[in-house]
């Protein structure tokens, strides 16, 4: 066990390092010389070679992703070259925005979108069945934004039984930063839980069908027992792998979704960064991302391997 | 006319500069009207009271002062601006909307350029030029205090227009000072007299001290960049309490306003990014109020019950430039006919109506907007004509049209006058193939050097365009930077001996009599030449709830909120 988290956690690292090489070289090669960018077409190239200067753009590129690199890990993100503020006191709120909405959706659309593929998988072949596949598979192929603009109008304008901005005033209490990220929390249901839904269906109906399944029924348990002890155990494998993936989704890839409910979360700052070439933002907020991704699939990993005898004591690998 | 206010009207006269004695004269000679002159004499430094009494002098009704319903006092604003700033909030460094519309809640200007384009006092009570309008002297306003306590003296606006006109300070009002006022033309005359010795006459300087340059918020003395967000120090309203880029601020009511105290408790600024996300906020009642709203993008809110347009006749245009000799041009356009018959099969009554939703006024092919008091109006206004059309292609050689591409950005209704004017130019046989690109790429690249010593940008060097641009005060700055021959954004690379001379003329002109005379000039000369199209000149609109009372918009975005209540 310890062996194999060993060496998932190294692959992890290696990970994070190919991903920050692979950030770094990505915004060297967005098109645009910063400090032209920044002062405009109508500063003088001695201008524009000072500023370069100045914010270190003009050095050997490997030495500039070891100052950058190297500040990073011991916490240290620099200056937003937008907003001249530290990026952290920008990254740190809009991650932990992020984190919220994320988890508010996940516990949202965990539980819902199992009973759903275990109910489907009981009722299989029947109306039930049906009514939650096609309503499950209609809701993800719709895009989020249409679905979410459609909950806006409906919810929002029309019956104004929910806030259409997700940002909540300051100083808002808990009850209150729930009702402001229902509506997009919603969104995200919608388009998650027909892909959940239908792998736990095909997971459950793999281990209904199979040998331990019949006997443990033929053997006289209750079908409840049967459910929860034998099936739903194995049933679920692939799907805690599913949803590990969707993780990075959910904190990093909510930029349609942050920017209809306007929320500050660190998709849109990465986004708004990406646009005004804002690299010292942009690096940072997209190795954020990937090491809440990495992290979120180690945890899923060792769920896996916890629920899954043949990986933890090594058998398979 | 009574005996008394012409006695007083005579003593003004008197008393008054040449530049507003030029002004009283014309509105005697019957030149100017009623409403003209209010606006020119205003200009001019001339006190509201004085300029009442005038007109009472000569006949003409008195300034009435309406007065303003006191609104409900309390309750806070949340006004959503969209986008937000792109930058680090530094007022000598404003250039975008989102940074100078959260500036402007807190910060004042020496004069405020108001709807009518009347200039009132702001952190200045009067002014007044020399002779030749080279000399203007501002008398500051006394017992005004700055946020964090000191008391507003000349100094301080020394300062702050030092910071602004100094060359090498980042200051991107430059270009509005460039050639007029330099940082060592500004001295301090006593504790309350600031004295601007301009490079260059100008009779509408003082435009560019109000909120026009909106960078120009009056700032202490020993103020230190970078502190803008962090420490209020502004005069205004209102004093910003938090801050948060990207996200939002805060506002609360300033006690010690001058001109006080505002009527809301305090302004709850959100920023956005996305025109849904702000139509909805509105819509749902999470807004009171959006800084700004277009009718191609904000659809759901104009014609709507519950939402309050509020709106101001501006001069935020676009131009449709046909590029007239560099060797990008198009072989036919290089004729004056071609580019006559494409601006006379524009359809710009349609334009205004479907791209607008009405909100705009028709354009003549001139930078003169109908809103500007220099406009000559006797110029006869370009309408569709197609048959007139076809006859100067006919003439030109081009009878069996041809092609040429429109290069242009995706930014709101752009796209859309794009393919209307390629429509219309079709039923003439000239065939207009649209290239749409992002404004970042259209803007992109060089903007001098090459063969062209025009760069590689493709906006000053596309054989057509069209490009955005922004309100102004008066017309000087496109005249001067995209109709002269030596013009930095001359995106057509128009060269006119006539119309080089009638601009220089323009901008020494003092009289509003000549102002016109050389406009007419300008004008004619231009609709014959037709370097550019100006399908029309937007209003600046913005979108409010009922609830919002008081507001008045403006045309270069800046939000004036201290008179502002919530119903």
């Amino acid at each position: 066990m310890s062996r194999f988290l060993l060496k998932r956690f190294g692959l992890a690292v290696i990970t994070l390092f190919l991903l920050s090489v692979i950030v770094f070289a990505a915004s060297q090669l967005l098109p645009g010389n910063l400090g032209r960018n920044i002062l405009g077409p109508f500063a003088s190239r001695q201008d524009v070679a000072q500023y370069n200067h100045a914010h270190g753009v003009d050095r050997p590129v490997v030495d500039q992703y070891w100052t950058w690199i190297s500040h990073f890990v011991r916490g240290n993100l620099g200056q937003s070259l937008q907003y001249n503020v530290s990026v952290g006191s920008l990254l740190g709120p809009s991650l932990v925005n992020s984190l919220k909405l994320a988890a508010l959706a996940f516990v949202l659309v965990v539980p819902i979108s199992i009973l759903g593929g275990v109910v489907a998988a009981l009722r299989r072949g029947r109306a039930t069945d049906r009514v939650i596949t096609v309503v499950g598979l209609s809701l993800t192929s719709i895009p989020e934004f249409v679905t979410a603009i459609v909950f806006i109008v409906i919810f929002g304008v029309l019956l104004k039984w929910l806030p259409v901005g997700a940002a909540w005033p300051t100083g808002a209490g808990f009850f209150t930063q729930i009702k402001h990220l229902l509506l997009p929390s919603f969104a995200l249901v919608a388009v998650l839980f027909g892909y959940i839904a239908r792998i736990t269906r095909a997971g459950m109906i793999e281990a209904l069908d199979a040998d331990y399944a019949r006997t443990a029924y033929l053997k006289g348990l209750p079908a409840a027992r049967v459910i929860f002890r034998h099936v739903l155990r194995n049933a679920l494998l692939p799907t805690i792998a599913v949803i590990a993936t969707q993780t990075g989704y959910l904190i990093g890839g909510l930029l349609v979704i942050e920017k209809l409910f306007n929320y500050n979360g660190i998709g849109q700052r990465i986004y708004v960064a990406a646009q005004n070439k804002d690299f010292t933002m942009l690096q940072s907020g997209v190795m954020i991302v990937g090491l809440v991704y990495l992290s979120a699939t180690l945890v899923a990993d060792i769920l896996y391997s916890v629920l899954n005898p043949r990986i933890r004591y090594g058998g398979a690998d | 006319m009574n005996r008394k206010s012409m006695r007083e009207a005579d003593e003004l006269r008197r008393l008054a500069g040449p530049i507003e004695g030029n002004v009283i004269d014309e509105l005697v000679d019957g030149e100017m009207d009623r409403s003209t002159f209010i606006k020119r004499a205003s200009v001019a430094g001339l006190s509201f009271a004085s300029i009442g009494t005038i007109l009472e002098a000569f006949g003409h009704p008195g300034i009435a002062h309406a007065a303003v319903a006191a609104g409900k006092a309390g309750g806070r604003l949340r006004l959503g601006i969209i986008p937000g700033p792109a930058r680090d909030l530094e007022p000598s460094a404003f250039a975008d909307h989102g940074t100078l519309a959260t500036g402007s809640i807190c910060g004042e200007f020496l004069t405020r350029s108001r709807q009518n384009l009347t200039l009132a006092p702001e952190l200045a009570t009067s002014w007044k030029s020399n002779a030749d309008g080279t000399q203007w002297a501002f008398n500051i306003r006394k017992g005004v205090k700055f946020a964090n306590g000191q008391p507003l003296t000349a100094a301080d606006v020394v300062a702050t227009y030092k910071r602004l006109t100094d060359p090498n300070g980042g200051s991107s009002a430059l270009s509005a000072f460039k050639g007029l006022l330099g940082p060592g033309g500004i001295k301090a005359v006593g504790d309350h007299t600031v004295v601007f010795y301009l490079q260059a006459a100008s009779a509408s300087f003082p435009y560019l001290t109000s909120n026009t340059t909106y960078q120009a918020i009056i700032l202490p003395a020993n103020y230190q960049m970078g502190t803008f967000s962090k420490t209020p120090q502004t005069t205004g309203p209102f004093v910003m309490t938090s801050y948060t880029p990207g996200v939002g601020a805060k506002f609360d009511r300033n006690p010690n306003w001058w001109n006080g105290p505002a009527l809301l408790d305090g302004v709850d600024v959100t920023y956005y990014s996305d025109n849904a996300a702000v139509d909805a906020a509105l819509l749902g009642g999470q807004l009171d109020l959006i800084s700004q709203v277009n009718y191609s993008s904000d659809r759901p809110l104009f014609h709507n019950g519950n939402v309050v347009i509020f709106s101001t006749s501006g001069a935020p245009h676009r131009q449709i430039a046909m590029l007239v000799q560099t060797a990008a041009a198009n072989p036919a356009l290089k004729d004056y006919r071609v580019r006559q018959a494409i601006a006379l099969a524009f359809d710009r009554d349609t334009a205004v109506k479907q791209l607008l939703g009405g909100y705009g006024d028709v354009g003549n092919d001139s930078p003169f907007a109908p809103v500007y008091p220099s406009t000559d109006k006797s110029v006869p206004q370009r309408h569709q004509d197609l048959a007139a059309a076809k006859k100067l292609l006919q003439q030109s050689g081009h009878g069996r049209g041809f092609s040429v591409t429109l290069t242009t950005e995706k930014f709101q209704e752009i796209p859309q006058l794009a393919q209307l004017l390629a429509a219309n130019a079709k039923k003439i046989g000239v065939n207009i193939k649209l290239n749409i690109i992002t404004s970042d790429a259209y803007y992109g690249g060089t903007y001098s050097g090459g063969a062209t010593g025009r760069g590689t940008t493709p906006w000053l060097n596309s054989p057509m365009d069209i490009t955005d641009w922004g309100h102004r005060s008066v017309p000087n700055v496109v005249l001067t930077s995209a109709v002269h021959s030596g013009g930095v954004w001359n995106e057509a690379d128009y060269s006119s001996k006539v119309v080089d001379k009638a601009i220089a003329d323009y901008e020494a002109a003092l009289s509003l009599k000549d102002q016109r005379k050389y406009a007419k000039i300008i004008e004619t000369q231009m609709l014959h030449d037709s370097p550019y199209i100006f399908p029309y000149f937007f209003k600046w609109t913005q979108a409010g709830s009922k609830r919002v009372k008081g507001f008045k918009a403006d045309a270069i975005g800046t939000q004036a909120l201290g008179k502002v209540s919530l119903g």
